[in-house]
């Protein structure tokens, strides 16, 4: 009997899940992905004026988070790559730097999601490492520390 | 402003260390079952003396500075309280230890003794803080568990100055504020900012950061109104529990592990970043002002340690790695690489009170790290986090 691969923490009354850890989304998921296709829209129209710290804002502010919300994430996943996709290699630094630090953890949680998930949509690999590259060294090791331990997975 | 003070202790990590009163003894485990006590002689630090009960790793070591007992935690789920008596054979005094009835069922994490050193708290990973305190009658120091609402480990507690309050950070990702009131100990708390009725068990506050993270360490500012704690997610936060208003301050580098408050508006924080860190302001905010390790002065002084600091992606690692790829070599070409601009070398695990140049306001602390060392720093000597440390790139 493998007995390393019972599941103690079934016996446990006291166990400590995974929902306990972080404070739900007070929003609905019918709302969640309602936001996250209004936003997609938005983000499409400010692109189409070549505003890309602008629709990196619209799309890494209040992006949605928990259990649920399956569509919603992967929509906007969707969104924060097709402006990854469309920001030239040289304009990224700016990029970044204009983001708030919100955003800057946000926009980390994404590149690992979508690194986690390679040939998913548009996901380029190259791509993705190009950011991360620009992004930790301009918000720092703590910003990746912070992807690791934040709860709230996007 | 003078330099540090740095003395290799050891070989090994030091897990902990604790000074005594006059800070010319100083009580440290060196990663396994023993406490070991060096004694100042000159400019160096001879072990003296070795106390040996525990049966596991020692985790935590607290040195009360008036009644002079040391108290200990380890992962064998026991605390020991050591107290000066003679010899009955020799007369010489020895270092005795009491047994601690901790009832708990996993290891001891963290211990303090409370400011009047009748009480001491010992968190534990049985998801409960140990209160204890002596009973006469049979010369043992008994426990009483704060329990609810804990979830997971508890990795550090700090005592209010009022002798009752108790912060406590836990892996549950939440720094919590309790009361530790013992009938028989303690007189009856006048009312602070953090409540006014507290029976043993109140939870006065429950605190933490947004992007989560264990909170690995808590502490009282000197007057014991402001809470501040650092968690896995390389912030540190600064609780004002009047509003309750919350400063979450997140830095570029790798997590803090431990901290201390060295006036009303200041405190160090230290951890896997392998330097000790400034942090200062106000109910109007809060803000990293730099480093007490100025790497500019150590970088003249080694030549060879590489200009990076712990943690950045463009590392000697990565640079073995990148060179290995695109160019095919293999093995490092400089030893020296390997040599951090910091004065520790590794992780610091613990940052202490050392000396006070007025009432509250210290003027220097003592730290020790992975790298085996002990190093007292200046807390004025503050300078700017060098180049890429600073807060806009890494």
């Amino acid at each position: 009997m493998s007995f390393r691969k019972i599941d103690i923490d079934a016996y446990d009354e006291d166990v400590l899940l995974e929902s306990e850890l972080c404070e739900p989304d007070p929003r609905d998921p019918a709302q969640v992905l309602s936001d996250a296709k209004q936003k997609q829209a938005a983000v499409r129209s400010t692109l189409a004026k070549g505003d890309i710290p602008g629709a990196l804002g619209i799309a890494l502010d209040n992006t949605p988070y928990g259990p649920n919300v399956e569509e919603a994430k992967n929509l906007t996943l969707q969104t924060v790559v097709s402006i990854l996709n469309s920001t030239k290699s040289s304009e990224i630094n700016n990029v970044v730097k204009a983001l708030s630090q919100d955003a800057q953890d946000t926009l980390m949680k994404y590149l690992y999601k979508g690194m986690g998930m390679p040939g998913w949509g548009d996901v380029s690999g190259s791509v993705l490492l190009g950011w991360h590259e620009k992004l930790t060294e301009i918000a720092g090791t703590g910003c990746i520390v912070r992807v690791m331990t934040d709860r709230r997975t996007v | 402003m003078s330099a540090p003070e740095v003395y290799s202790i050891a070989k090994t990590p030091v897990t902990c260390h604790a000074f005594n009163a006059d800070r010319s003894q100083v009580a440290v485990s060196l990663n396994d079952n023993n406490v070991q006590i060096y004694s100042k002689q000159g400019k160096e630090w001879i072990l003296s003396e070795t106390l040996s009960e525990h049966d596991k790793l020692i985790t935590s070591i607290d040195w009360a500075p008036n009644s002079n007992r040391i108290v200990t935690a380890s992962q064998d789920r026991n605390a020991y309280v050591w107290s000066l008596s003679p010899d009955p054979l020799t007369g010489k005094l020895v270092w005795k230890p009491t047994l601690v009835l901790l009832r708990i069922n996993r290891a001891a994490t963290f211990v303090r003794w409370s400011p009047n050193e009748d009480k001491f708290a010992v968190a534990s990973g049985a998801r409960a803080i140990a209160i204890c305190s002596f009973d006469a009658e049979n010369n043992w120091w008994v426990a009483r568990q704060l329990k609810k609402p804990i979830r997971s480990t508890v990795l550090s507690v700090d005592w209010h100055p009022n002798n009752v309050l108790l912060a406590a950070g836990s892996a549950d990702m939440k720094a919590r504020v309790f009361s530790a009131y013992i009938k028989d100990v303690d007189k009856r708390p006048s009312p602070t900012i953090w409540g006014e009725k507290l029976p043993f068990n109140t939870i006065c506050g429950e605190y933490s950061s947004p992007a989560g993270g264990w909170v690995h360490a808590v502490g009282f500012s000197p007057s014991g109104d402001v809470l501040a704690f650092a968690s896995h997610d390389s912030s540190i936060s600064i609780v004002y529990p009047g509003g309750p208003m919350v400063y979450n301050i997140r830095i570029s580098s790798l997590p803090y592990v431990t901290l201390t408050w060295t006036s009303e508006d200041a405190l160090v924080a230290a951890g896997h970043d392998c330097q000790p860190v400034v942090f200062s302001g106000s109910e109007q905010g809060w803000a990293l002002i730099g480093t007490l390790d100025d790497t500019t002065a150590s970088s003249a002084k080694a030549p060879g340690a590489r200009t990076g600091t712990v943690g950045r992606l463009n590392s000697t690692a990565f640079n073995t790695f990148r060179n290995a790829d695109t160019r095919g070599h293999t093995g490092g070409d400089n030893a020296s690489d390997t040599e951090l601009l910091t004065v520790h070398q590794n992780t610091i695990t613990s940052v202490r009170p050392y000396a006070y140049s007025g009432e509250g306001v210290m003027d220097r602390v003592s730290t020790t790290g992975v790298d085996g060392k002990l190093v007292i720093w200046d807390v004025n000597a503050v300078s700017a986090l060098t180049g890429k440390m600073g807060g806009l790139r890494v």
